[in-house]
């Protein structure tokens, strides 16, 4: 390791930047570092999630319910800032689904308003309603589903008939399950869903709501045990751990193909703009909470602090240490300015976007057609997440890592491999 | 993407190693040279030349003119098609291609916002119809609105008439601002790079190339023949691309021909790689022309599926070829594209 930084060192002197680099294997180290932290605090926040919802379950009450909601809008800050990790590291991106799959048809859970319409082309459950069928048949096969457990969500109910949109577990399912449908259009508020579809005997709403409470629970308790066991992948001698470090060159390819992944296809891309061009409310990325703003804030400040190898966790300690902007500092001094300072105008602009969303001006409103000011807020993160990935492209260039990525990096060259 | 891009890049790149890997300017600017003016040009205004035929058609009384409006459609998409993979620049630039080829559209959005279209007396102007979502604009808008029965009868035939005239119309005028910015602007922008523009170096360029190439084939494999693939328990031939109007193997030869004029143009940087490449090409068009199953209907079928998933695979082998030896040769990466994600 000294050897390493020692060579790195001279290296960087020979090319006329006297910043002294961290070594690729201590970028990594803190990279690791920063993914379990980020998971521990995303399984913390879920743990009080799930407490919140059991109190909610054996007393629905109103405050219950909004302490509910205000667990979940806490568990997102953090699980967000993770999603960075997804694309690269495969063991994460195979896991995800169970935890933040989006969209859902949230037909396939609980009632809906009518004018969600019924079964399309696509998905023939869009409309199931697991909670009003204790037996059902998907694709052929009798379902007992007169117990919820999570098994049952995990194993049998999610991605029903190989759809994806048959969204049963993690967030979103549980977002649903707290709020309901967000039926304001492209008027501000959020899903309405009243306490009392947890009450019990004739005070209950929108019926079975023994089943509702039993799937919320089993769907929250499924998200935590799911958490653990990211968390474990990271810790000392995790596999996930493990396989970031076993290579440096292939492991500062997982880090910058995570960057771009997030920034370009998945979050300018699929999550803003086409949901702007749509003009569609149910293409926020967390509907039912009206929470997008936050979810994209955080995504893009994830990104950043991976970058910059720092990371607040909830309880306000830092976790900073040798950070690939240093890496690329020393190879090029200008582009790690140029990508440092384009992380911060995204961010800049995330945060303008966030900022207006917390002061009443909603993301639907934002998504309709004709909304300019709206639409000028959206696209400043989406062209800031695309310009930035113009420059991680560079910093793979920089580092000499083309040539890696054509080996070693699933997504890179084989996106498919990866992100099916 | 907007070109103008919200701060001047000043980084000054000359002294990096960025050749070490890759051959010389002298040969990789006459490929982004060629690639522009003998595929890029040409087919960007052949596209805007049928846009703007069908939007021609569509001004006449639409009511008498269903036959010559689809042969438009078809000629349009046909051009289309062979440019989608360009998907950099100005088919960027004001979201044209999102608002030109909205698919694929797994929760059925094109007939509801056409149906509400046809329904409503709503202001059908240009500017307008630019304000629609996506959804029901541009050419996979346009096959609904010629080829499918339920849309075909909502609405009164007049107003079905204005609305065919005003997705024309506006398919048109995204044409043609891609040609016309191609012609102008960003051509000049790719052939030339420096500090301070788009593209900093040549083999930023010729990335970008090189990753349309690729990203397009991706594309057909994994939606256009992916998509009605689904699984082997679960073959899906409703998702087949264009299936009203019949089009969805016609949809991955047009996007293989355009992606082979480009391939082949970068791939003269190694006669013998190229021969290979094009050889990988004709063997994916020998398996089209036998196929004779336009909208993928027998991949419910062993036999059929079969048959697709041949090409699927030959077609892959393509891609892989590129990334494996192509890309090395022009001593660039694959990059970061638009399906990366989920």
């Amino acid at each position: 390791m000294n050897n390493a930084r020692i060579a790195t060192t001279v290296l960087a002197g020979l090319l006329g930047t006297a910043a002294i680099a961290d070594t690729k294997a201590d970028v990594l180290v803190n990279y690791a570092n920063i993914a379990e932290a980020k998971y521990a605090d995303s399984l913390s926040t879920a743990q009080a999630l799930q407490a919140a919802v059991a109190t909610l379950i054996a007393e629905p009450t109103d405050a219950n319910l909004a302490a509910a909601k205000e667990a979940w809008l806490a568990s997102r800050a953090p699980y967000q800032q993770t999603e960075v990790y997804r694309f690269g590291n495969a063991i994460v991106d195979d896991w995800e689904g169970k935890v933040n799959a989006w969209p859902l048809d949230e037909g396939l859970i609980d009632y809906v308003d009518a004018s969600y319409g019924g079964p399309t082309d696509d998905n023939e459950f869009a409309v199931l309603n697991i909670i009003a069928n204790p037996t059902f048949s998907i694709a052929g096969t009798e379902i007992d589903a007169s117990t919820i457990t999570p098994e049952l969500l995990a194993e049998t109910l999610h991605e029903a008939d190989g759809v994806e949109a048959n969204v049963a577990t993690g967030y979103h399912a549980i977002e649903f399950l707290l709020w309901g449908q967000d039926l304001n259009g492209h008027g501000a508020g959020a899903g309405a869903r009243p306490a009392t579809d947890y009450a019990s005997g004739d005070d209950c709403t929108g019926g079975h709501c023994d089943r509702r409470g039993q799937y919320l629970q089993a769907a929250t308790d499924l998200l935590v045990s799911d958490l653990e066991w990211m968390v474990a992948q990271w810790a000392e001698g995790g596999a996930a751990r493990a396989e970031v470090l076993a290579d440096e060159g292939r492991g500062i390819v997982t880090i910058l193909t995570g960057m771009g992944s997030l920034s370009y296809g998945e979050q300018a891309g699929e999550r803003m703009r086409l949901g702007l061009m749509l003009n569609d409310p149910e293409e926020e990325h967390d509907c039912f909470s009206d929470n997008t703003h936050n979810s994209h804030f955080y995504d893009g400040q994830g990104i950043q602090n991976v970058y910059l190898g720092s990371y607040t966790r909830v309880d306000g300690t830092k976790i900073s240490g040798a950070s690939l902007s240093s890496l690329v500092a020393a190879a090029d001094a200008d582009l790690d300015k140029e990508l440092t300072g384009k992380l911060a105008v995204t961010m800049a602009a995330l945060g303008d976007l966030k900022a207006a969303a917390d002061g009443g001006f909603a993301y639907d409103q934002m998504l309709e057609a004709g909304n300019e000011k709206g639409e000028a807020l959206i696209m400043g993160g989406v062209n800031g997440l695309v310009d930035q990935t113009k420059s991680i492209e560079r910093a793979v260039t920089v580092l000499g890592l083309d040539n890696i990525a054509f080996e070693g990096s699933d997504s890179l060259d084989d996106p498919d491999a990866v992100f099916e | 993407m907007n070109r103008i891009l919200p701060f001047v890049l000043t980084a000054v790149l000359g002294a990096h190693p960025v050749w070490a890997d890759g051959p010389g300017p002298e040969v990789v600017t006459p490929l982004i040279a060629q690639s522009v003016s003998e595929h890029i040009l040409p087919r960007t205004q052949a596209f805007a030349q049928s846009a703007t035929a069908l939007a021609e058609t569509a001004q006449d009384d639409c009511t008498t003119a269903q036959a010559g409006l689809e042969a438009g459609f078809h000629q349009a998409m046909d051009d289309w098609t062979a440019i989608s993979h360009l998907r950099f620049g100005p088919t960027e630039h004001d979201d044209r291609a999102f608002a030109l080829a909205f698919w694929p559209d797994g929760r059925g959005k094109t007939p509801k916002v056409l149906t509400g279209l046809l329904q409503s007396d709503a202001d059908l102007s240009e500017a307008a119809i630019r304000e629609v979502s996506i959804a029901g604009r541009g050419l996979y808008a346009m096959e609904f609105l010629l080829f499918d029965q339920p849309v075909m009868d909502v609405g009164t035939g007049a107003r079905r008439c204005a609305v065919i005239a005003a997705v024309a119309t506006d398919i048109a005028a995204n044409a043609q601002a891609i040609a016309a910015d191609w012609q102008e602007d960003f051509g000049d922008e790719l052939t030339n790079p420096g500090a301070g523009r788009v593209y900093h170096t040549p083999p930023e360029s010729v990335q970008e190339l090189f990753k349309a190439a690729t990203t397009g084939l991706q594309f057909t494999i994994d939606t256009r023949l992916g998509r009605p693939l689904g699984t082997f328990d679960r073959p899906r031939p409703k998702r087949s691309e264009l299936r009203r109007s019949e089009r969805s193997l016609r949809q991955v030869e047009m996007s293989v021909e355009g992606t082979q004029e480009l391939a082949m143009i970068l791939a003269q940087v190694n006669p013998a790689l190229r021969t290979r490449i094009g050889a990988a090409y004709d063997q994916v068009h020998v398996l089209i022309d036998a196929l004779n199953d336009p909208v993928f209907a027998s991949v419910s079928d062993i036999q059929g599926r079969l048959r697709v998933e041949i090409l699927q695979i030959q077609i892959a082998e393509v891609r892989d070829l590129m990334l494996a030896e192509l890309g090395p040769a022009l001593g660039v990466g694959t990059g970061f594209n638009a399906l990366d994600g989920d």
